[in-house]
């Protein structure tokens, strides 16, 4: 076979791909937080998200 | 009955034995210790040329060593250095005679540690010009003209079959189709053709069985092969069936993604300008169905010089798992004294890795600078969708290797052609 | 073809003959040049040593061209200002003559033309010209002045009394018979035509070689 190294490369690539595809892996990266409790739904005002840095060029606002 | 292989002889100017390995064939031999050029058929040796070399050099293949090529026997015979000056500066090679009683006469020449195996050819070939560059086609190959240069004789030590001198001249011309070149020697008596053959320092080493190792090549020579051009070639193959693979898998993807809306809220209005957290809301519980899937959250929002944020919470109900992040939709226009300008989107799509099957809720809090008094959204919620970025990024990672590979070919070919006359002309001009 | 003998009114001995109508030969024991006349031979002059040779090629090598064998039965040594050849007369299975020139190791069969056309005389002949021998298109590509240095075996003429001779080469255009040539003798007072090809020595299956010392 020519070129052993690229065509391995390619392949397994392309395996890679395909994995990613059928697990539904994306480039985004969201906070993920476990047990959060019944009670936002009931108060989803008083809920706080667990993230600290900016998104875009939009205000974070906290509090009241 | 054996014949004798040399024959001795004495010189005329120094008395020094001298040996004459061609017999009958030689027509100029060098005396080795005064240099002076003899004529071979002349009983008496008598004197072509006193010795006249401006400097004395040293073959790297002893006169009289017998090396295979090509399985067959060739004893170095003669050895000639030969030059030609391209502005002001003087390039030197060497040319070995080689001799077998059986086969005749072959030549090695050598320049700056790039050797080639050279053979005189019959018949003059056909000649082709095209975009103003001769060519000639030769055996199904194309040669290329690489240069026209007149060589002088500098040195000379052994035996030739022709008569030689120090300072002789004649004008070459090359043409190349790496590995071979074909040249092309005229002198006013006759035109002499000869095709040579790149080879290996190392395989003329280990033909002749010199000692040590052959001096390193440097830079790329005329007719040296092309390490490069032909992998950046079938590369740039391998290249394709991979895009075609993944063309296939895109259409593959296309077809198969389910692209499920398992959310949606047509519109929603919101007021700008209330307490922030009097503004979040849950949205009711969605199904999300299937195997662990991307879930795509679209969120549109009719801005108008300005901007909105929304602060989600994707909760899945039962295991508590919740995934965070914030989407910001953004759109100005105007118009200057180049016309209508926009920019941002009313529009935003965010596609989150891996969620497994379940019920969901959306806690949302939006946030907006508008200048109206109200904003009207509205937020897509669906499961498995096809997205090309993975793709394009797998095509854009493939292609690095040929390209670079394409890159070191060109660099190769652009360091050969520039020793050629058609070197593209520096505004600068060092020498390398 | 069968050997036969004869003495050299030279010196005695008895010669051995390759080829029976040779018209001239040389005595290899005292080197006197001797002429066919009638059933005699008659001795015409001497020749001086001929100079060591790396010639592959003897008298008596044997070897095979165009399905037809052959035997090298004669040699002439050429000279001219930029260098010399052999040339090697050759006496076929067939009854044909055959030439083999030797030059640097460069080997070419020749046969006279059969149809040789009009050749043109001597002081017509320009390098570049044109020429139909043997339904080929041949062009002069050179005009070589060469002297006899030397003779050896049998030839289909004399040379003792002929000093140097004029030769034409053609060549045919590169058209990928580049192996072919043609030669315009012009020792006799009619110029002779030959056509003939380039060969490696290893066409020749040749046997009977002159063997080197130390090849």
């Amino acid at each position: 076979m020519k070129h052993p190294i690229y065509t391995t490369f390619g392949a397994l690539l392309i395996v890679l791909l395909v994995v990613a595809e059928l697990r539904g892996w994306t480039p985004m990266r969201p906070t993920e937080v476990k047990n959060i409790p019944r009670s936002i739904r009931d108060n989803p005002g008083a809920y706080r998200p667990h993230y600290r840095t900016f998104f875009g060029s939009g205000h974070y606002m906290r509090g009241k | 009955m054996s014949a004798p292989a040399v024959a001795s002889l004495t010189c005329p100017q120094c008395g020094a034995a001298i040996e004459l390995r061609t017999l009958d064939q030689a027509l100029s031999v060098v005396c080795g210790s005064c240099g002076s050029i003899l004529d071979a058929r002349d009983p008496n040796l008598h004197v072509l040329q006193e010795f006249k070399a401006r400097q004395k050099f040293e073959p790297q293949i002893p006169l009289g060593t017998r090396g295979t090529l090509k399985g067959e026997k060739w004893e170095a015979v003669g050895y000639q250095v030969r030059g030609i000056v391209v502005d002001g500066t003087t390039y030197c090679w060497d040319e070995y005679l080689l001799f077998n009683p059986y086969k005749g006469f072959r030549y090695l020449t050598q320049y700056d540690g790039h050797w080639n195996d050279v053979q005189v050819i019959k018949a003059a070939p056909d000649e082709h010009t095209s975009g103003g560059r001769p060519y000639i086609l030769l055996h199904g190959e194309t040669f290329k003209h690489f240069q026209t240069a007149t060589a002088e004789t500098y040195f000379v030590l052994g035996e030739f079959p022709w008569q030689v001198r120090v300072g002789d001249t004649a004008v070459t011309r090359d043409f190349v189709a790496p590995p071979r070149m074909l040249s092309e020697e005229r002198t006013p008596e006759e035109t002499t053709w000869s095709l040579g053959t790149y080879m290996p320092a190392a395989q003329i080493w280990s033909a002749f069985g010199l000692p040590g190792k052959p001096p390193h090549a440097r830079g790329v020579y005329a007719n040296q092969p092309d390490a490069y051009m032909p992998l950046a070639g079938s590369m740039a193959k391998r290249y394709l069936l991979f895009v075609a693979v993944i063309i296939a898998l895109i259409l593959l993807r296309l077809v198969t993604a389910s692209r499920e809306t398992v959310f949606a809220t047509n519109s929603a209005f919101f007021r700008p300008g209330a307490p922030a957290d009097s503004l979040a809301f849950v949205t009711p519980s969605f199904t999300v169905s299937g195997r662990t899937a991307n879930l795509e959250v679209t969120t549109e929002a009719q801005v108008d010089n300005g901007w909105a944020y929304f602060e989600y919470a994707l909760v899945n109900e039962a295991t508590g798992t919740t995934y965070e992040f914030g989407r910001e939709v953004s759109y100005y226009y105007g118009r200057d004294s180049d016309g209508n300008w926009s920019e941002g989107s009313r529009r935003d799509r965010a596609v989150l890795p891996s969620v497994p099957a379940g019920q969901y809720f959306l806690r949302v809090l939006p946030e907006a600078e508008v200048p109206t008094s109200f904003l009207e959204y509205r937020i897509v919620v669906r499961r498995d969708v096809p997205t090309l970025t993975p793709y394009l990024f797998c095509l854009a990672l493939l292609a690095l290797p040929p390209i670079l590979v394409a890159l070191r070919a060109w660099g190769m070919e652009s360091a050969r052609w520039k020793e050629s006359d058609y070197a593209p002309s520096s505004d600068d001009d060092d020498d390398e | 073809m069968t050997a036969r003998t004869a003495a050299c009114p030279n010196c005695g001995a008895t010669i051995e003959f390759r080829w029976s109508s040779a018209v001239q030969t040389v005595c290899p024991y005292c080197k006197a040049v001797l002429v066919r006349r009638d059933v005699d031979l008659e001795k015409v002059g001497m020749v001086g040593d001929l100079p060591p040779t790396s010639s592959p090629i003897q008298l008596g090598t044997e070897g095979r061209w165009q399905d037809d064998g052959f035997v090298v039965v004669g040699r002439i040594v050429y000279r001219y200002d930029r260098g010399g050849w052999n040339e090697w007369y050759l006496r076929t299975m067939r009854g044909e003559s055959a030439w083999l020139s030797d030059a640097q190791g460069d080997l070419a069969i020749s046969a006279p033309a059969r149809q040789p056309g009009l050749l043109p005389a001597a002081t017509h002949l320009r390098v570049g010209q044109w020429y139909v021998i043997d339904d080929t298109r041949f062009r002069v590509a050179s005009l070589t002045r060469a002297r006899y240095a030397g003779v050896e075996g049998e030839l289909p003429f004399t040379t003792w009394d002929r000093d140097e001779s004029l030769f034409a080469d053609l060549d045919t255009e590169g058209s990928g018979d580049a192996l072919r040539f043609a030669t315009i003798d012009y020792s006799d007072d009619a110029p002779a035509a030959y056509v003939g090809e380039y060969v490696e020595l290893e066409q020749l299956a040749a046997r009977n070689l002159r063997r080197i010392e130390g090849w």
